[in-house]
């Protein structure tokens, strides 16, 4: 190990016991850190790069995990050298949280609903640094500057549940932070946060490392944001790593085909091909295109032509009337009642909010968490019931329509949720999930009927016959947005509203999954509106692009428009924030 | 807080209201004569009608029903001159402070007045004054064992994860759990009392105050409680430990018990400080439910002991239709419930903010 090296795993191998039988989470991973260095991870869900955050942190669960091979060593500021796979519990908790610390990336989850914030960091303050009280609080105040929370002294007194998701993640920052440890471990500390938020949280792990000079090692399912951060990089699939380089050399000159195909499938900001490449384009066929992908004019000119086609389309949509004509929709949620039941204080989610659709197009919702863009969605299908306002629906007003009219009218309008883990009934066969709402809706005459159209979806969303008979939880989370797809498309809908659709998945099968849409929406003549936060996936899908901040609508137009252009401030902080290192 | 627990108070009192006018018209419209239960089946006729006019039994249902909640009103309205009337201030029957009297109405301060037992003639409040007192402490020691053993059994079979100790802790709960009180009680009286009676020194039965045959007349007797308290404490016990069991299991998977752990706190820490505070909340929930319904009586220990608590009082009214003793009984179950859930909501409240009222 070199003087400079602050962690070197060799050879790690982690092994899982499940129902199945023995899983190998990671296998023979080596990678090193050098001080004051940020070594970025990145691979998608079960590529093993936690796993083998949790082993260098000893934090495995001790049941279900066993670490099979391998060392992990650590320069350690008082004892030098020190492998952690070879030391006791009681040395590894002297370790942890002062020598090495960790945030997590859920920060709704990771703080202790009970506990005040500013009591929580004072912890490790008190328990590592024997630090008393008054020092300790002294000392998160600091902290909690540093970290740069609004009002640090209410944030001391504040419980987890009254911060913001951005907030909650500065808190977990500055404990990390709080006895000023060599290595930090950040295990998608952005993911679950807005992209403006996810800007100033790297920001401040930028500054923070410069100032503190720790090492850092953020693993992230987004190249981008790794590239914005590290100034190494791993890529890992399938537990193993399958390249190890600078950020730099991954981005303009990736060796392994599966680094190609993770900054291939993520919809970029510039171009805009007809169809996003996937994994399996990358991994299957590499030999055969030579060991680099063929660059430029091809694919510059499918995308020329594709504009073209795209641009066709557009005259074509746009001068018919709008299909559905939205005005001065308002959807509130009562925050205050009085004792006798009476809204006094209201939350405006969705405030006044007047668009058209028109047939044929893919409408793009775009904005923060909390800005009401699942809450409009939602009201446009009444399943949220909006306060005011009309929603024209071929001369019919659905927001005034009777509860059985309304019924008779659903099946035209299906909505694609972000979860397909809980969106699916467990105990109920994916083939009748899909079957159910025909039968609601009496779409065909019979079972039999029903039955053979299900098939025939399942196999238009690229699954198979056989899937009728399996239950969810036998599938991938793509498979199962692709079954809800399914579902969606079985009463033959006019609209599909895909409210974060493919927010849950990984790169790869995000690709996947909106190359089906795109497909299912020409061959099925769907009209989409397009729910998200990820700027970029929307700018692929979208024709139009609406952006919402709380609760109204602030700009709206043609998606490569609104790009170049964007008329308001924040359309542009929202644009600006999406991570991108520069190389794309 | 305080406005919290006085809104609470408020409802209270309606839910309160509600039981009384629920009670007050099914006692109603139950078969029965209270005048000839008093007096037996030959009384004359002229007896039974002056103990009906005395009861105000002669009245319309809604006179009495007004007469009824009168006189458990702390702050009544009486009539001072009429001595025919159900109204009239009889110092017998209350113990009363004047505030002030106009024209021979008088506005007063008493006691609850619960009427008198058909049965013995003796106060209910009398009655209930000394049987709850027994249940009440026969309660709260019985769910004191079964939280701190329960609690203590479960922290560990959780943490012991498939070991042997926490197989046995299981199998023991289910047991504990379907096993029938009257059973236990049967068991285990014979058991301790009478099998190592010798080894023990404990009764079969026995209040908590006995009468000493040699004259030295009433006198507290501890030990008495010792076996009732345990045979009601099983099932509890038995939910208690599953519950927290179950409940730290799942606590301990959360993302913020990681963290702690990140901390380098040692497990114990982790425990104390982190876990325990948000596993309780199940547990408290079952608890109260316990303890609210072994204060309405748990008459078959209660019977096999012969303790002298209120499920018995309750058993022994309920089969000779003695409606005042029923009623207050029922009247005092509900008011212990009422502040039952306050202190409930408040214990919630300290355990986890998020409930906290504003």
């Amino acid at each position: 190990m070199e003087k400079k090296t602050l962690l070197s795993i060799e050879n790690l191998s982690v092994e899982f016991s499940t129902d199945e039988g023995l899983v190998k989470a990671v296998e023979g991973v080596s990678l090193t850190l050098d001080k004051g260095q940020t070594l970025g991870i990145v691979g998608e869900s079960g590529s093993g790069k936690s796993v083998t955050a949790l082993a260098v942190m000893r934090l495995l669960s001790r049941s279900t995990a066993r670490i099979t091979s391998g060392h992990i060593w650590f320069d350690h500021p008082n004892k030098g050298i020190t492998d952690l796979l070879s030391i006791d519990e009681q040395q590894m908790q002297h370790i942890r949280g002062n020598h090495i610390s960790m945030i997590f990336q859920e920060p709704m989850t990771s703080l202790n609903p009970v506990k005040r914030c500013g009591k929580q960091v004072m912890e490790s303050l008190v328990w590592h640094r024997k630090a008393k009280p008054a020092e300790a609080r002294q000392k998160v105040l600091d902290l909690f500057r540093e970290v740069k929370l609004p009002s640090p002294e209410k944030a001391v007194k504040a419980w987890p549940h009254e911060l913001s998701g951005g907030q909650r993640q500065r808190v977990m920052i500055a404990m990390a932070i709080a006895c000023n440890p060599s290595l930090l471990i950040a295990d998608e500390p952005t993911t679950a946060l807005d992209v403006t938020v996810q800007k100033s949280i790297i920001e401040l792990m930028n500054t923070l490392q410069q100032d503190h000079n720790m090492g850092i090692i953020f693993i992230s399912h987004d190249l981008g944001v790794v590239g914005q951060i590290a100034s190494h990089a791993s890529v890992m699939l399938e537990g193993k790593v399958v390249e190890f380089d600078t950020i730099r050399s991954i981005f303009t000159a990736a060796k392994h085909p599966y680094t190609r195909a993770l900054l291939a499938c993520r919809p970029g900001l510039k171009g805009r091909m007809e169809k996003l490449p996937v994994v399996k384009d990358f991994l299957e066929a590499p030999a055969a295109e030579g060991s680099q992908k063929e660059p430029g004019e091809s694919e510059t000119a499918k995308e020329l032509s594709f504009s073209g086609k795209r641009k066709k389309n557009h005259e074509r949509i746009y001068s018919q009337k709008p299909v559905l004509e939205i005005s001065g929709l308002k959807t509130f949620f009562v925050t205050r009642k009085t004792f006798l039941g009476k809204a006094v204080e209201h939350y405006k989610a969705v405030d006044n909010v007047s668009f058209s659709v028109y047939k044929g197009e893919t409408l793009g919702l775009v904005g923060e968490s909390g800005c009401g863009k699942t809450t409009l969605g939602r009201s446009l299908m009444r399943l949220v019931e909006p306060k005011e306002g009309q929603i024209i629906y071929k001369g019919t007003n659905l927001a005034s329509l009777s509860d059985s009219a309304l019924r008779r009218l659903r099946p035209k309008f299906q909505i694609i949720f972000q979860d397909p883990y809980s969106s699916l009934t467990p105990g109920l066969m994916v083939g009748k999930s899909i079957m159910e709402p025909m039968r609601v809706h009496k779409i065909l005459s019979n079972d039999g009927q029903r039955k053979e159209k299900v098939m025939e979806l399942l196999k238009k969303v690229n699954l198979e016959e056989r899937h009728f008979y399996r239950y969810p939880h036998e599938f991938s989370g793509g498979q199962r947005q692709r079954i809800c797809i399914a579902r969606a498309i079985a009463l033959q809908p006019e609209f599909i509203i895909c409210d974060e659709s493919v927010s849950a998945l990984d790169v790869s099968v995000q690709a996947q999954v909106l190359n089906l849409l795109n497909a299912l929406k020409e061959a099925f003549d769907l009209t989409y509106i397009f729910i998200s936060h990820d700027l970029s996936v929307v700018k692929y899908m979208a024709d139009r692009i609406m952006v919402m901040k709380d609760g109204q609508m602030i700009e709206t137009g043609e998606a490569d428009h609104l790009y170049a252009h964007p008329a308001h401030a924040y359309t542009k902080k929202l644009i600006e924030a999406v991570p991108n290192p520069g190389f794309w | 807080m305080i406005k919290f627990i006085a809104k609470r108070l408020w409802y209270g009192l309606w839910v309160f209201l509600g039981v009384v006018t629920v009670v007050f018209f099914l006692f109603n419209v139950l078969p029965g004569d209270p005048a000839r239960m008093m007096l037996g089946q030959r009384a004359d006729i002229t007896s039974v009608e002056a103990i009906q006019r005395e009861l105000g039994l002669d009245r319309p249902v809604h006179i009495q029903y007004l007469n009824y909640l009168n006189d458990l009103s702390v702050v009544s309205l009486h009539n001072n001159k009429k001595e025919e009337s159900l109204f009239f201030l009889d110092r017998e029957k209350y113990s009363a402070t004047v505030l002030f009297s106009v024209k021979g109405r008088s506005l007063v301060m008493k006691k609850p007045y619960l009427r008198r037992s058909y049965q013995s003639n003796r106060p209910v409040t009398e009655i209930l004054a000394t049987a709850f007192p027994n249940t009440l402490l026969l309660a709260s020691v019985s769910i004191l064992f079964a939280m701190i053993i329960g609690i203590v059994l479960g922290v560990f079979s959780a943490l012991k994860g498939n070991s042997l100790f926490s197989k046995g802790a299981l199998v023991f709960s289910v047991f504990g759990m379907s096993l029938p009180s009257f059973f236990a009680a049967i068991i285990i009286a014979w058991l301790f009392a009478y099998v190592l009676g010798d080894f023990t020194g404990l009764n079969m039965t026995g209040s908590l105050f006995e009468v000493d045959d040699f004259g030295r007349g009433e006198y507290l007797s501890w030990k008495n409680l010792i076996l009732p308290a345990i045979t009601l404490g099983i099932r509890p016990l038995a939910i208690v430990t599953e519950l927290t069991r179950s409940s730290l299991r799942n606590v301990m998977a959360q993302d913020y018990i990681r963290t702690a752990r990140a901390k380098g706190l040692s497990m114990y820490r982790v425990i104390t400080r982190h876990a325990m505070k948000n596993a309780l909340n199940p547990v408290i929930t079952a608890i109260s439910g316990w303890f609210a319904s072994l204060m309405a009586g748990a008459v078959f220990v209660e019977y096999v002991f012969d303790w002298k608590g209120i499920g018995v009082v309750i058993v022994e009214a309920l089969e000779y239709y003695d409606f005042p003793v029923i009623m207050g009984a029922v009247l005092l179950i509900s008011v212990i419930l009422v502040l039952l859930n306050i202190a409930v909501d408040i214990i919630y409240g300290y355990l986890d903010p998020r409930v906290r009222l504003q």
